[in-house]
């Protein structure tokens, strides 16, 4: 199929048909004759992150077996272009169990001569500041590095032959959340993210258990404080509540003696270690049975239960297919899950070849997250790589889903949640920042550490001394209490080390180590697109980056106006007499288009 | 001497060098501008009440925020945290804020500020989401579609007019979702900017404004951006022409922006706004942790207070802050707390008759090492409805019959 018989094709294609509404809750896999280049569309837009025409055609060419196996069996498919993440080196020894705060670090300092590998000074002025600054230099470096973590992922997911495996990672992660902000240590999120990635579409029961022993979770939910005849239930309620099976099937005795069986589970730096000391391992009595059991054993309980196949086949069910799921159709997924032992690829499978997945009500109804906009708008503009401006982390921000950092432990909530008057007109502007890279204001995210910071360095290098260039002058007369700002001032000046001033070194520090993101502007060329896809005229490139970008079609109103725009733009309807600028024009309609409610849609 | 306020350390300059805050036209037209919404909201009829919500995420440590010094048992049960009279602002002979939160104490000596002790409701839940889900819906233990906030809007507003709730948020709050009304919700008001080429303008807005979807999930979409076409120049405006000499504290989550649109005139009746993430979900070391979420949350309140009588709107804002459940009254090993049950809200403004409200919970008499609740939540609702908002017949919004409390 070529798609530049489509370019003519506008009544045909653009209407983007769907299987009929009656397909819905039927999972009798499609026939070859239903399969059809919209077909294939919607397959790589849900089972990956969408792709350029000539990748639909190519997926479209092969019997929708073929099709669903060549996303779902991706370890077939060659990814040797992709490179592993390059740390910056900014961990040593000396870091290991790292202090929850900074009291905490410099009162360990006090009471041994030492804290974090970095000793007390023996005589002088601040004779703790090595400690402060080293304490300040690990948050900022951990941070950074993190973010660099973030970017190398979403470039994968941008790069890769396999976009199951990480929308399927990107699905986990939302799902078995951790934050950096609280674990603290960028090579914990890492480990846990190979592990998403080397279990994506394998064996859940064995990722749940990897997942519940892995340091990142271990940190992020408390398991370190939980320990004998002092239960701490924080792990236990959200392994049972968000990770498998749902509110409503356990009680809170439930919850208190799952918490016993995981008492003493910790992380020895990137290890997972059983303290014996800490370990309960007396009688428990969890979801009616009773025994010595220990963490393992009451994962493996809950797998047992009906209801976690069902909660995890629901769930993958919506975030690939729709938001309603019949009970019908969720105890359907239920038993096959649980029939595969638990086995995530083949449950995929089956819903990929559905009728129900190609039915009127799952087509073109799933509002994309985020991150999912950013890389299907790089993948689908042809970008090969995910450009360093914008900016990963400033657009996470403001489009409101930041990798490696959600809210909470229960992920991020999908569908409608994404969307609000302010993120509708972020998205927009994100598009724009794509098109229109502002390179001239460009300033890197990671080289600013926040005005007080900047003050600070700034009253540094004209020659204060740290005393004066740390004093914070608060807002004065008419202001808040005068009390509390002098007390932050205290504080943070004492005797024997000055916070701000650690701040500041040991931000220096960590930018000094960190290695650089490159800041490169995606490169694509949407005129040389739109022209091999054989457009003559404005209306035919409308209608191609239409086809491009959108996976619901646009009524007439809005093809007018944008083809009216464009000719405008080109001063001219006639494509070949703008060839030498036709970039620009087309990137303002390729705005336009990407501003429109039907982009956020897939 | 007029200052400007800031978000976040901005100074103004840096919100105008990010290019949102001036439209710049150069003779190519290739300048960023803000566009202009075609109509405007109705402008604001007679100001009348507002509400103010503040929701504090994590499950506040009630016990350690309205300290009951004067009862022993609290400090049995928490022998390393527990807060020493000495340390506190005392309130009366029993109870007292943490030291770091003198704005909220001045508010409560002045009369303005009224505690409602052991707020909760029948067979809590100990989960962050399904507690808070509980409380934005006003309905315990059940499954609802749509907010209290949000029915409040479609009882109150029938025709659902524009802007009536605001939720300042990256996303949405179940608490004002609602079957008539699209709350206006959005983060910062200076990315709150459809951005693009002068050209655009005309095309961006007719996409924007278009009516119907081929489905729900389009109608939506269609909905949305349909609020946002005729907000965003209003909000965009009421913020850059909000200067106030107060100052919000270090933590900043949203009131500085209630206010500024309060400033702008607009016609908004209910804000919402959260202090987010479970920030106050503190299950470990949770002394230093707990007096600076009270330092930036007691300075925010106090400053948004006094802000709104600086504007002479005192009179017509009342806000009430709460958390989705209080902490378990014994200290855990981690010198943190765990999940609880009832905590203590508060309701905050000129027109509130200050004051304790509620039966004070015991510290004894517990059930599983949690306080028993002793006011329902929904009855403070019913006194946000009824006795502030004047709407009569909040069983119906609520779903049953709440006594209001005679706090305004």
């Amino acid at each position: 199929m070529d798609n530049k018989s489509f370019v003519r094709g506008y009544q045909n294609v653009l209407r983007s048909p769907s299987g009929p509404a009656r397909w819905a809750d039927d999972l009798t896999p499609i026939t070859v004759s239903d399969w059809s280049y919209d077909f294939a569309a919607h397959l790589i837009e849900r089972a990956g992150f969408g792709g350029t025409p000539e990748e639909i055609a190519r997926l479209a060419a092969m019997t929708p077996e073929r099709a669903v196996a060549y996303l779902v069996d991706y370890k077939s498919v060659p990814n040797d272009h992709l490179e592993p993440f390059d740390a910056s080196g900014v961990w040593d020894p000396g870091l290991r169990d790292f202090p929850l705060s900074r009291v905490a670090a410099t009162r360990r300092a006090e009471r041994t001569g030492e804290a974090l590998g970095v000793q007390v000074k023996p005589e002088g002025e601040r004779r703790l500041q090595p400690v402060v600054d080293r304490f300040f230099y690990w948050l900022r470096a951990t941070l950074l590095e993190t973010r660099r973590l973030a970017n190398w992922w979403a470039d994968r997911m941008v790069a890769t032959a396999h976009p199951l495996e990480e929308k399927m990672a990107l699905f986990w992660h939302g799902h078995f959340a951790t934050g950096e902000e609280k674990v603290r240590d960028y090579r914990k999120m890492e480990q846990q993210l190979a592990l998403l990635h080397r279990q994506a579409t394998g064996n859940f029961r064995e990722l749940l258990i990897e997942v519940a022993r892995g340091p990142a979770m271990l940190v992020y939910l408390d398991a370190g404080q939980n320990v004998k005849g002092a239960p701490n239930e924080n792990f236990a309620r959200e392994v049972m509540e968000l990770f498998t099976m749902g509110v409503g099937h356990y009680s809170e005795a439930d919850i208190r003696e799952a918490a016993r069986a995981f008492t003493g589970w910790i992380d020895d730096d990137l290890a997972f270690k059983v303290d014996p000391a800490k370990h309960d391992d007396a009688p428990k009595t969890f979801l009616g049975r009773t025994g010595n059991f220990d963490g393992v054993d009451i994962l493996r309980i809950i797998l047992e239960q009906k209801v976690t196949a069902e909660y995890i086949s629901a769930k993958l069910y919506r975030y690939f297919v729709r938001e309603d799921i019949s009970p019908a159709m969720q105890a359907r997924l239920g038993a096959a899950l649980r029939d595969n032992d638990y086995e995530i690829a083949p449950l995929l499978r089956t819903i990929f070849l559905s009728r129900d997945f190609y039915s009127e009500p799952s087509f073109g109804t799933r509002i994309k997250g985020p991150i999912e906009l950013v890389v299907s708008t790089y993948r689908k503009l042809g970008a090969r790589h995910l450009p360093g401006i914008p900016d990963l982390y400033v657009v996470s921000r403001e489009l409101g889903q930041i990798l490696l950092n959600p809210p909470t432990v229960a992920g991020w909530a999908q569908g409608r949640a994404w969307i609000t008057p302010g993120q509708l007109l972020a998205r927009g502007n994100f598009a724009r920042d794509v098109l229109f890279p502002d390179i001239l204001n460009f300033t890197d995210p990671n080289f600013n550490p926040g005005a007080e910071i900047r003050r600070v360095n700034d009253r540094i290098l004209a020659g204060m001394d740290i005393r004066e260039a740390t004093i914070e002058r608060g807002p004065g007369e008419g202001g808040m209490e005068g009390g509390d700002m002098t007390m932050a001032n205290v504080i943070a000046g004492a005797e024997d080390f000055n916070t701000r001033y650690g701040s500041l070194v040991g931000f220096q520090e960590a930018v000094r180590k960190i290695k650089p993101i490159p800041r490169a502007a995606a490169q694509f060329d949407l005129s040389l697109a739109v022209v091999s896809a054989g457009a003559k005229t404005a209306a035919d490139a409308v209608d191609h980056l239409t086809i491009r970008l959108l996976r619901v079609p646009v009524d007439a109103e809005v093809r007018s106006a944008l083809i009216a725009f464009l000719e405008k733009q080109l001063g001219t309807g006639d494509l070949d007499r703008a060839a030498s600028y036709s970039e620009r024009p087309l990137r303002l309609t390729a705005h336009l288009i990407m501003s429109t409610p039907e982009f956020q849609l897939c | 001497m007029a200052r400007f306020s800031s978000i976040g350390g901005l100074a103004r300059r840096d919100l105008l060098r990010a290019g949102f805050g001036s439209v710049i036209l150069g003779a190519t037209g290739l300048g960023r501008s803000p566009f202009f919404s075609q109509a405007a909201a109705a402008p604001a009829a007679k100001p009348g009440r507002i509400l103010v919500v503040v929701e504090l995420s994590g499950g506040n440590d009630g016990l350690n925020t309205v300290v009951p010094y004067g009862d022993d048992a609290y400090y049995k049960a928490r022998p390393k945290i527990g807060i020493r009279p000495d340390k506190l602002r005392k309130l009366d002979d029993h109870f007292g804020f943490q030291n770091t939160m003198s704005g909220m104490e001045r508010l409560y000596k002045d009369g303005h500020l009224a505690i409602v002790h052991g707020v909760g409701y029948d067979q809590p839940s100990f989960s962050h989401f399904a507690s808070m889900a509980y409380w934005q819906t006003a309905a315990p233990n059940r499954g609802e579609l749509y907010g209290w906030v949000g029915r409040m809007a479609d009882a109150m507003d029938p025709e659902g007019h524009n802007n009536y709730v605001v939720n300042i948020d990256t996303q949405q709050s179940l608490a004002v979702r609602s079957r008539g009304h699209v709350p206006l919700v959005f983060d910062d008001p200076t990315k709150f900017v459809r951005s693009g080429f002068a050209d655009e303008a005309s095309p961006l807005k007719l996409l924007a404004a278009r009516g119907h979807g081929a489905n729900e999930a389009q109608e939506f979409m269609y909905g949305v951006s349909r609020s946002a076409l005729q907000a965003e120049q209003l909000v965009r405006d009421a913020w850059a022409q909000y200067r106030t000499p107060v100052d919000y504290g270090l933590v900043r989550f949203g009131l500085e922006r209630v206010a500024a649109l309060i400033a702008a005139d607009f016609p908004t009746k209910i804000y919402y706004v959260a202090y987010r993430n479970n920030a106050f979900d503190t299950h470990v070391y949770q002394a230093d942790v707990h007096a600076r979420l009270w330092t930036y949350t007691s300075d925010h309140i106090a400053a948004f207070v006094k802000d709104v009588a600086r504007l002479g709107r005192a009179d017509d804002v009342v806000l009430m802050a709460f958390s989705e459940f209080g902490r378990r009254v014994q200290e855990n090993t981690s010198q943190g707390t765990d999940h609880g049950t009832a905590g203590p809200a508060f309701v905050i403004g000129a027109p509130v008759k200050g004051g304790q409200y509620g039966k004070v919970p015991s510290l004894t008499e517990l059930k599983q090492g949690n306080l028993v609740y002793t006011t329902d939540y929904r009855r403070i609702y019913a006194t946000a409805i009824q006795g502030w908002m004047g709407y009569e017949d909040p069983s119906s919004i609520l779903r049953g019959e709440f006594d209001p409390l005679p706090i305004v």
